[in-house]
């Protein structure tokens, strides 16, 4: 621990703490403009300095670590007047006139700062000269003549993405914020987390969508979970009149602020058609009816084809929503088929392999976090579970090492130490392959299966030249903490051989062993491992069954509609139009994610609530209520006991709920 | 003791804080009790008593000759000089011309702008005011209060104006303080 003296008070902080950091945590307010409370200090702005007894100059409070004895002063007058200088300094470096800045009026930390001095005019004018302004982004602006060069937007990329697309050109007074090699950022290498604008304190970068809907005092802000993929990031939903003006990252989550396009943009570019009212088909047409009617149809026609009903669920519905699913046509209808649309491809063998084991096999998103050498199997993390991939972009620059197992074209490929292309399907040879260097060389790290494959027939299966699988393996076994994600790529082939070696390789690796679990796979969507837990997880082979799909506000894939194409009744629950509504013989319009509070099972089984934003247009139901009401027409009682139903078999990884 | 004069102008602005001003709405009948109003632009008085007054008030940046003869033209007859809204504490709206420079916005506005037919021109009466960058008030003459905003709130208007007439100056602060 760390003895000082702030303002007076006796302050005791742990070591390494910055000054900055130990006069927040005892209520002492210091200003602050570059500084953000989850990204590294820069030391930039120089609004925080403060005096130091024994410094010959104010120093930087935010870069300055507390030591013992230390005797800080932050609010002197000498002090006052040189953070009226800065902010001087800062107004008149760009365009800062506010009348016409979103952010002016309470939601710009500049104009904050000066209000906070009792700056009424600057003192200095601005010296006129034009910044470039970047349009060129489907989400965002850059626009330079408001940036006050602190590089939160250059950190936060680096730091939370992992992307290092953003940086600085010129110096000094003509220091811009560019793009890669000063490109527009819309053909830039920007992968549209927005992690630059959430953390940019003037207007500099402001995101489209939400430009003028309304400052933060306006909106109000619910604390929720993304439901883009299995990852589960934590996002504040900001809502003004039941609409949704922007998504931001949730600082206090696991995801610390962090999210990717599909979280922060995506969502609110919705371009679907809604379903506003319950439909049946008459006539060849889907015409509009009314609940009652459509529930007593369809209940009709069920009760009727007892013996030929399937039933298909989306996993971003709720875990309540799919344990009542499962309950409603496994235990009470007792359907030929019930899976989910996912039909188990991203989570079916690594489940099966937990079930032989009766143990949990994977780990923790955090391992990720210090792991320094990563093996990505059969999954692009650019294109899907994108914060996955910022996790490990971002500790590439601090030595952590990347190798890639994947038959096709992978978006980190080039970020890759190596790049393992085998033939498709061969996953298992790969990883024998590997082993087997690891085991002639004399680098396995745990008991060693005496039957191994010889990397020679290994190799020939998988077409991997000898060199790259040799490197490969001598890089994993050199790793202190190795870590192996995979995905559907290598999952969906449902070939338990590959799963089994790669299990193997994980504990040769010493990424497995009893303190620790590094395996980890990234699954499907936001209820994946949920669905996986209920048992939805078979493949989908229809013919003459009536088929219940409750799709929610998923997209409907070109592979289930086809499946789908020719079943001779078909209701589909749904948020929006889609293939299958089209040919549906009933259509029930369900809310959507942001307008049904309930839970999601992440990939790492960890159980989180996701609270509603905003209320339903009205004549919608919820997904849960429709089940019921499906439910109660057919004489069918449901099992409200979801987290009974989620523990009935081995998780792949430990459930925390 | 007699009741302090005030006088007010605008120069480079839209009128805006004076209209903020009126705002104020029946607090208009107590500033006038306690108050002597001289000139303003809303009073048939059109300059500042030579023999002084003792409140000035400015609203509007300094864009032309014209503008700066009204700016020294108060500073010399006033005691307390007042920078009254956006434009006259920063420059404000008018100020964005600078970005381009005074040649490029009149050419825009009396040749380029897409209402003037073939014949548009930039005026060249020599009786016209000599055209400068945008500045604030306080680039040319010595300002004693910036009031901020644009326009200020009438509730700031009001408490600036009281505080003047009874002899106090006003701290523009917390709540006060809004520079739009």
């Amino acid at each position: 621990m760390v003895n000082l003296t702030i303002n007076g008070k006796q302050i005791e902080v742990t070591e390494g703490t910055t000054v900055l950091n130990a006069a927040r945590q005892n209520g002492i307010k210091i200003p602050t403009l570059c500084d953000h409370p989850h990204l590294t200090p820069y030391g930039g702005c120089r609004l925080c300095m403060v005096e130091i007894k024994g410094m010959r100059v104010p120093m930087a409070a935010c870069t300055m670590p507390a030591s013992n004895g230390m005797i800080v002063e932050t609010d002197t007058p000498a002090l006052k007047k040189s953070r009226n200088v800065v902010l001087s300094l800062l107004f008149s470096e760009r365009n800062h006139f506010c009348p016409f800045c979103q952010v002016s009026g309470g939601d710009c930390e500049l104009q904050n700062a000066a209000y906070d001095e009792e700056m009424t005019h600057w003192p200095m004018q601005p010296q006129w000269t034009n910044f470039p302004v970047d349009t060129s982004h489907p989400y965002f602006i850059l626009d330079n003549n408001r940036c006050i060069l602190c590089r939160r937007c250059i950190r936060a990329c680096a730091e939370m993405s992992g992307n290092f697309t953003l940086g600085v050109e010129e110096r000094g007074a003509a220091t811009v914020v560019i793009a890669d090699t000063n490109v527009p950022l819309g053909q830039s290498t920007c992968v549209s987390c927005g992690s630059c604008v959430q953390v940019c304190p003037t207007g500099a970068l402001i995101d489209r969508q939400s430009t003028y809907l309304g400052h933060e005092k306006n909106l109000t802000v619910t604390r929720s979970i993304c439901r883009g993929c299995s990852l589960g990031c934590g996002i504040l939903v900001h809502t003004r009149d039941n609409h949704i003006v922007k998504i931001t990252g949730d600082y206090e989550n696991e995801n610390a602020g962090t999210l990717c396009k599909t979280g922060r943009f995506l969502a609110l570019n919705e371009q679907r058609t809604r379903l506003t009212t319950p439909l049946k088909r008459v006539a060849g047409q889907l015409t509009a009816t009314s609940w009652d009617d459509a529930l007593a149809t369809l209940a009709e026609k069920f009760s009727a084809s007892k013996d030929k009903v399937a039933a298909v669920a989306s996993t971003r519905l709720s875990v309540e929503a799919l344990s009542t699913f499962k309950s409603l046509f496994a235990d009470g209808l007792q359907a030929k088929q019930i899976t989910s649309v996912e039909e188990g491809r991203p989570t079916a063998l690594q489940s099966m392999v937990a079930d032989q084991l009766g143990e949990a096999i994977e780990g923790k998103l955090d391992t990720l976090r210090t792991a320094d050498c990563v093996l990505l199997v059969g999954v692009d993390l650019t294109t899907t579970h994108e914060v996955a991939g910022f996790y490990i972009k971002r500790n590439l620059p601090k030595g952590t090492r990347l190798i890639i197992i994947d038959p096709n074209e992978n978006g980190m490929d080039g970020l890759a130490n190596i790049n393992l292309k085998p033939r498709a399907g061969t996953d298992a040879a790969v990883f024998s392959a590997i082993e087997a260097v690891i085991v002639k060389e004399g680098l396995a790290r745990s008991a060693v299966d005496e039957n191994i494959v010889s990397l020679k027939s290994a190799l020939a299966v998988c077409e991997l030249n000898v060199q790259d699988v040799t490197d490969a393996a001598r890089m994993l076994a050199e790793a202190v903490a190795p870590i192996i994600v995979y995905g559907k790529g290598l999952t969906a082939s449902g070939n338990p051989g590959a799963m089994e070696a790669l299990v193997r390789l994980a504990n040769v690796i010493g990424a497995s062993d009893s303190e620790r679990k590094g395996l980890l796979s990234v699954k499907g969507e936001s209820n994946s491992l949920a669905a996986a837990l209920l048992g939805l997880v078979d493949q989908l082979e229809v013919k003459d069954e009536a088929v219940y799909v409750a799709v929610g506000d998923d997209f409907v894939s070109k592979r289930l509609a086809s499946k789908l194409e020719k079943v001779p009744y078909l209701v589909v629950q749904a948020s929006y139009e889609s293939a299958l509504t089209e040919r549906a013989d009933i259509v029930l319009p369900v809310n959507i994610w942001a307008e049904e509070s309930g839970y999601v099972l992440n990939a790492e089984g960890r159980l989180q609530f996701a609270s509603a934003a905003v209320t339903a247009p009205e004549g919608i139901r919820s997904n849960v209520d429709v089940l019921k009401d499906v439910a109660r027409k057919l004489g069918v009682t449901v099992n409200d006991d979801w987290r009974a139903a989620l523990t009935k078999r081995t998780s792949v990884v430990e459930l925390e709920m | 003791m007699t009741k302090p004069k005030i006088s007010t102008d605008w120069m480079a602005g839209c009128s805006g804080c004076h209209m903020s001003l009126l705002d104020i709405d029946e607090r208009l009948l107590e500033i006038a009790e306690l108050t002597d109003i001289r000139a303003t632009p809303i009073t048939d008085l059109k300059e500042p008593d030579e023999s002084g007054v003792d409140v000035g008030i400015l609203e509007g940046g300094i864009n032309n000759s014209s503008n700066e003869e009204v700016a020294h033209r108060m500073r010399s007859r006033c005691k307390i000089l007042v920078a009254f809204g956006d434009c006259a504490v920063f420059g404000g709206v008018p100020a964005l011309r600078n970005m381009c420079g005074t040649e490029e916005a009149l050419k825009r506005a009396y040749v380029e702008a897409e209402s003037n037919d073939d014949q548009g021109f930039i005026p060249s009466d020599p009786e016209l005011a000599v055209m400068s960058n945008v500045r604030a008030l306080h680039e040319v003459v010595p300002v004693d209060l910036h009031v901020p905003g644009c326009p200020p709130d009438p509730d700031v208007i009001y408490y600036v104006l009281k505080e003047l007439a009874e002899g106090r100056m006003p701290e523009i602060k917390d709540e006060k303080l809004h520079w739009h």
